[in-house]
């Protein structure tokens, strides 16, 4: 017979459509080796799957969740944004235009008179109100302010000294000149441009979540791993411990604490008061967490076998236990960062957080609070919507690491 | 007709025709004619003292609440300072003026005997005669479970108690060996010491005159350690926290603190009249609504409020304008008396030996002052509405000269820095911030009370102006208790306030604010504490200029001709603007007033001040009416 | 049950006392006392102050005594309903409290109605009808009501009732009706500004509680008995409503305890920016001025309320769940 089979082994006796009611069915052998060792061969794509690790499968659970991919892409975004502030803000950070006080914001055109020339805003005419004393801005459809790209210095307003080390004037967008401003979201009571102020504002709003994160975790992990491991009596002191802090309030406890922040030191330590402050009120939950999963972990095979061979409990602990659950903590500090930043913006917009000059989305947000924003210049109170835009990333991030953190499901 | 029956018949006549002439004569709201009318009232010509005392106004329109909002529940006690019930008072041109009393006569500001009305009353109804100021002299100034520093320092002059005289039962005397000018202008003031009590009513709290037990019991109710708080914490006349204890105001409260609101109501025997012999006040009622300090201008522009100046300022006076025809009310701007909306003190007390000699070095001052660019201050924060001007009088005061406003207040970037090179700061480091004689940056930590915006906004415009002279300032908000601790330490370089409180002066007022006076006068906390302690505390004055100040002060407290106070005060002005002490920044700021349109009688152009003027005080308020459409 | 309720009461009195302990330090954090407060605003009256007044006046206060005594002296005074003497204000504690506890209480409870009812409705609907566009959009929802920041919200929300319905500014009633008598106009104006705080504070706790009842429901709905009760015809809906909704209301019950400070403490900010007559606004103050036994007693107060809302609701669980009753508790 013709060895002609795509396998290379040889077919049975019959072609389709000859067979006989007797003929043994139609098979295939293979002519392979017999291989004793091998129960089943893997194709490259199932030994991938099979052999993958615990991180490569959550990061391919959360590959489906796409809003989730979406919104971690949006915080990498944001954080550069955060990092690189002095690059993406048009306008250092304490620069003035004392000749435009609360301008409104100015929509971006393309088309000027049918011609396309490029992105611009058009310029303002400013004029007193006589009765009201309200500065009064007209569009001035004549004024045409161009809009740069990649683009360095050449107005004022432009230098800047990145992270306070080295001075640069590098922009992402700069204005044309000192007479052709770019407001993309307006201007505040003292001329400040509310784009530049919020990237800015970034910059401590985001960082406070990360830091305070960090902290918390560290505790978290600490106290509810001891308690976790130990179990008895330690485990039961701390869960009281846990059940009185969570039954506290948080924004009271807060107040309260910020209170007790001397007002005479520098900003830096009160940024760093702060974050401790936040941080001090979510290990709980975190430390709950921890808790309960080392004490059904622990009785786990591997735990014991780590035991058995000798490992000190510090290693049982770090090693074995603590990444076995590492999905949960990321999960849960997702959800946690949002609370900082809620909890922050909350603080300063009571005055008890930081304070002017120091620029954060919540000193922003406390500088709006009042009726005359909500009617007059309703621009200023633009900071609110990365705060939500963050928090939202932040929650559907968790979730989807959430859903994701268990592959084996 | 005989003769000798026209005497009998004319005194019958008169005697029937009298009370009927009396109540003719004097009229009374609605509101009390009908508790009259019940006999809860004695009628209005037995509840006005004799004289009253006559306001030239009216007609008005009795009847009304009149809705004021606070910002926190103490502020109950601005209704002592509206209603401006004073013994003596200011009137709107600033004259002193009897009030409660009927008469004053002074001989040469040494011995003051005062006359009080017959027939004057508590708003209980009790006699107010001259036995609730010996009360208070002997009874609580004296006693010292009440006040263990003796009687207030006002009444001291150099540590001499006056020599206090009841001459009958409404006529009273003090007198000093030496002249006490302060005196007078202390009563009219909006927090006056108050030298008379409701003896009556307060009795039962002291000891030496409440019944043991019963003293106890009401020290044990209301968990007082001794006697002593316990009286002190109901005799308060200023704080209108105690709706029991009777006042002379127009309007007494009626709720006990705290609440929410507090109904303030017309006090029946209160002692002034209109022309045409009405009894005051016209309105019947002040609700005072607390809320938040943010709230009221969002409540004032609602046309939830029909009379309001505390907490409006001239960044809300945009959006009030726009809601005025809506709701009903009109938005007027009166002048302030602040001789500078907003001022910096150097710390001329600051421990740092280095720091010390240059704050001391006037050639400083003046390249600072010369530094501040208050044109552009003025357009940015105040609408172009205020005036670029030093710390010191305004032009409304007769004392005004031009110079002491505008003296080394220009915008000078070169002079100044002419002046900082000229005095041992020429070096510079490499971001152009001058360096002192050992090195240390030229950076000035400048510190707020952390109230307002308005203050942080202005100290951002000075920074960059100050940049370009070579100092740097880093802006440190605080808390008001704070910020006055660490400035009376001397910790803070520098700090920022108002300006002086009463920039509209005459020569007979006293020149105390420009003066080493006392410790909240931030630029030499620690001169002022050492006098307001007599020595005790604080330090004495190592400064020949500030030694010259108090020397003239001194002279101006025995001055006796006008001439001689005016000449002494041109003096302390002239030093003050040649020193620049403190760098004062604008003035002549204005503060918008919410008045209901109904409401009438209330200036459209006046002066808001606090002392003299107690803000609404001095306009009378028991004078505002509603009129009825 | 019984035993289940004397256990839980028990565990409830360390808890407190823990937590009266911590709020004493965190009451005495802030340096200084109240009377370094006193003294610094009576000389800058002009009333210079000597030293035997001082100690006069801190041995009157007691805060001349160790700060262990302090605190043991303000238990034993909270335990037998002396809760301190405010300085600020100058009055007992009991009289300042008691009149913002009703109020606390009105909003506090409404909004966690307000809360309940739509998580419900919003949670059940989305937990039918997983992965479809309603389901996106309403979760979108609920995280939109957690990510804005409330106090903002509160801000524009008074200001387009004012505009669109008159109601006054501020406030959680008319100022026309604060000293009158509780009519039923007193009450609808209360209505009448209360459905903001309501709304503003509610919506961050809508959230949460929506996706625990939609991942609770889920977990209801694959299980072997509604399989088997479908296959055997009974209608959707009765099937949905008759056994596992009941399931899936635990967690609105057992997680009272974490919505209630949830509540509470977004209501302390939403009562600044509003001024509403409840406890956030004296707190703030009494923190700033250190008034501390006023500060104390709304801190000590406000956990109090947790800790008895959570032991209501471990009550609700054990009375609706036989099989906690029966463990002694051990599911918690």
């Amino acid at each position: 017979m013709s060895a002609d089979t795509p396998n290379g082994g040889s077919p049975g006796n019959n072609e389709p459509g000859n067979e006989k009611p007797n003929d043994p069915i139609p098979h295939f052998v293979s002519d392979e080796p017999f291989n004793a060792d091998v129960e089943v061969v893997l194709t490259a794509e199932q030994e991938k799957y099979y052999m993958a690790s615990q991180w490569k499968l959550m990061w391919w659970k959360l590959k489906r969740h796409k809003i989730a991919v979406a919104a971690g892409f949006f915080l990498i975004f944001l954080y550069l944004v955060a990092a690189f502030a002095e690059v993406f803000a048009p306008y250092e950070l304490q620069h003035r235009d004392v000749r435009n006080v609360y301008a409104p914001p100015q929509a971006v055109h393309l088309f000027h008179e049918g011609k396309l020339v490029g992105p611009f805003v058009y310029g303002y005419n400013a004029r007193r109100d006589p009765e009201t004393l309200q500065k009064i801005y007209t569009v001035d459809t004549n004024k045409v302010h161009r809009i740069r790209f990649f683009c360095s210095g050449g107005y004022p307003g432009s230098e800047y000294e990145f992270w306070g080390l080295f001075k640069g004037d590098f922009h992402l967008f700069c204005p044309e000149s000192r007479r052709a401003p770019v407001f993309l979201l307006g201007t505040d009571r003292l001329g400040r441009d509310m784009l530049s102020r919020i990237i800015y504002g970034s910059r401590i709003s985001l960082s406070i979540g990360l830091i305070g994160i960090v902290l918390s975790f560290g505790l978290g992990i600490i106290i509810g791993g001891v308690a976790g491991f130990y179990g008895g009596w330690v485990d039961n002191g701390v869960q009281r411990l846990i059940e009185v802090l969570k039954s506290f309030p948080r924004l009271p406890l807060w107040m309260a604490l910020s209170a007790s922040l001397p007002a005479k030191w520098s900003p830096i330590v009160i940024y760093f008061g702060i974050t401790l402050i936040l941080a001090m009120l979510d290990w709980p939950s975190l430390a709950r967490a921890v808790r309960s999963k080392l004490l059904s972990l622990r009785e786990e095979d591997f735990a014991i076998a780590a035991n058995l061979m000798g490992a000190s409990t510090k290693r049982i602990i770090g090693r074995h236990l603590v990444p076995s659950f590492a999905s949960h903590l990321i999960a849960s500090a997702s959800l946690a960062i949002p609370e900082m930043i809620l909890g922050e913006t909350a603080l300063s917009f009571l005055g008890l957080g930081l304070r002017p000059p120091v620029t954060s989305w919540g000193v922003l947000l406390n500088e709006a609070q009042n009726i005359q924003v909500v009617v007059l210049y309703p621009w200023l109170m633009a900071p609110m919507i990365p705060v939500i835009l963050t928090i939202l990333a932040f929650n559907f991030l968790g979730d989807g690491l959430r859903d994701a953190a268990d592959p084996y499901k | 007709m005989r003769l000798k029956y026209f005497a009998p018949a004319a005194a019958i006549v008169a005697l029937t025709l009298l009370p009927s002439l009396a109540s003719a004569d004097f009229g009374q709201s609605p509101m009390l004619a009908a508790e009259v009318a019940d006999g809860k009232l004695p009628p209005v010509d037995q509840r006005l003292p004799q004289p009253p005392r006559v306001i030239e106004t009216g007609p008005g329109a009795y009847g009304g609440d009149l809705r004021i909002a606070m910002a926190r529940s103490r502020d109950t006690r601005l209704m002592t300072v509206y209603g401006y019930a004073r013994l003596v008072g200011y009137d709107s041109g600033y004259n002193l003026v009897p009030d409660i009393l009927e008469s004053f006569e002074t001989v040469d500001d040494k011995v003051f005997t005062f006359k009080l009305r017959r027939g004057h009353k508590w708003s209980d109804g009790h006699p107010f005669t001259t036995e609730d100021f010996r009360y208070w002299w002997e009874d609580m100034a004296n006693n010292p479970d009440l006040s263990p520093l003796g009687p207030p320092i006002l009444l001291k002059v150099d540590g001499e108690v006056p020599n206090v005289e009841i001459l009958d039962e409404h006529t009273i005397r003090f007198s000093w060996s030496k002249p006490n000018p302060f005196f007078l202008p202390a009563l009219a003031g909006p927090r006056p010491p108050f030298i008379y009590r409701p003896a009556h009513y307060l009795k039962q709290f002291h000891k030496s005159y409440a019944a043991p037990e019963e003293l106890a019991t009401r020290i044990k109710k209301r968990r007082m350690r001794g006697w002593g708080p316990l009286h002190n914490s109901q005799d308060n006349l200023y704080d209108m926290d105690n709706p029991a204890l009777p006042t002379l105001q127009p309007w007494f409260n009626t709720i006990r603190p705290p609440a929410q609101q507090f109904v303030f109501v017309r006090n029946p025997y209160f002692h002034r009249v209109d022309a045409a012999g009405n009894q005051l006040p016209y309105i019947d009622r002040v609700l005072m609504n607390i809320s938040d300090g943010k709230l009221i201008p969002a409540k004032a522009s609602a046309g939830e409020i029909d009379l309001q100046a505390r907490n409006l300022f001239m960044s809300h006076f945009t959006f009030l304008k726009q809601s005025e025809k809506k709701e009903g009310f009109r938005t007027l701007l009166w002048d302030t008396s602040l001789g500078a909306r907003i001022a910096l003190y150097p710390n001329l007390h600051i421990a740092d030996p280095g720091w010390r000699a240059i704050f001391r070095n006037r050639d400083f001052r003046h390249a600072l002052s010369l530094a501040v660019d208050r044109e552009e201050i003025n357009e940015v924060i105040y609408f172009g509405l205020a005036q670029p001007a030093n710390n010191t009088v305004l032009p409304q005061s007769p004392l005004f000269r031009e110079e002491f406003q505008t003296k080394w207040a220009g915008f000078d970037l070169d002079r100044a820095n002419a002046l900082l090179d000229g005095i041992g700061l020429e070096k510079r480091d490499k971001d152009g911030v001058r360096l002192l004689p050992d090195g240390r940056r030229l950076e000035i930590v400048v510190e707020t009370a952390g109230e307002e915006t308005e203050q942080t906004d202005v100290l951002e415009l000075i920074h960059d102006s100050w940049l370009d002279i070579g100092v740097k300032i880093f802006t440190r908000p605080s808390q008001r208790e704070v910020f006055r601790n660490r400035v009376f330490a001397g910790e803070t370089m520098m700090g920022v306030w108002f300006g002086v409180n009463n920039g509209i002066v005459t020569a007979n007022m006293s020149p105390e604010e420009f003066v080493p006076t006392r410790q909240d006068q931030y630029q030499w906390p620690k001169w002022g504490q050492y006098f307001q302690t007599e020595g005790q505390a604080g330090d004495a004055i190592d400064m020949p200029a500030a030694q010259e100040l108090f020397d003239l002060f001194r002279r101006w407290q025995s001055a006796t001709s006008d001439a001689a106070r005016t000449e002494i005060w041109e003096r302390i002005l002239q030093i003050n603007a040649d020193e620049t002490f403190t760098i004062g920044v604008v003035c002549c700021t204005k503060q918008p007033v919410v008045v209901m349109n109904a409401l009438r009688n209330v200036p459209d152009d006046a002066i808001y001040a606090w002392d003299p003027g107690a803000h609404f005080g001095i306009y009378l308020p028991d004078t505002f009416y509603f009129e009825r459409p | 049950m019984f035993r289940y309720i004397v256990h839980r009461l028990l565990l409830m009195i360390p808890t407190l006392l823990a937590v009266s302990a911590i709020v004493f330090v965190i009451i005495q954090l802030p340096p200084g006392d109240y009377l370094e407060t006193l003294i610094a605003e009576m000389a800058s009256r002009g009333e210079a102050v000597d030293q035997n007044q001082i100690e006069a006046l801190r041995r009157a206060y007691g805060l001349d005594k160790s700060p262990v005594e302090q605190y043991f002296s303000w238990l034993f005074g909270l335990l037998q309903g002396d809760f301190g003497w405010s300085f600020e204000h100058n009055r007992p504690v009991s009289e300042l409290i008691g009149q913002r506890i009703l109020l606390t209480f009105v909003v506090t409870f409404s909004t966690i109605a307000f809360i309940w009812i739509v998580s419900f409705v919003i949670g059940t609907y989305v937990a039918t009808r997983q992965y479809s566009v309603s389901d996106h959009v309403a979760t979108l929802i609920g995280y939109l009501g957690l990510a804005t920041p409330n106090f903002l919200l509160a801000l524009v929300l008074m200001y387009f009732a004012n505009q669109w319905f008159d109601t006054s500014i501020g406030g959680i009633m008319d100022d026309k009706y604060r000293n009158a008598p509780w009519t039923l106009d007193k009450m609808l104006s209360v209505l009448e500004h209360l459905w903001i705080p309501v709304i503003v504070i509610g919506t961050s706790g809508t959230a949460g509680m929506i996706r625990r009842l939609r991942a609770n429901l889920l977990d209801e709905l694959q299980k072997q008995y509604v399989v088997t009760g479908r296959a055997k015809g009974l209608a959707p809906r009765k099937l949905l409503w008759k056994y596992p909704l009941r399931m899936a209301l635990n967690p609105f019950i057992a997680d009272i305890g974490s919505i209630l400070p949830e509540v509470i403490s977004g209501s302390a900010v939403v009562a600044v920016v509003l001024n509403l007559d409840i406890t956030g606004r004296m707190l703030l103050d009494a923190l700033r001025a250190q008034d501390m036994f006023l500060a104390g007693s709304f801190l000590m107060f406000l956990a109090l309320l947790v800790v008895i809302g959570t032991l209501l609701s471990d009550l609700a669980l054990a009375a609706l769940d036989p099989r906690i009753r029966l463990s002694g508790g051990a599911t918690r």
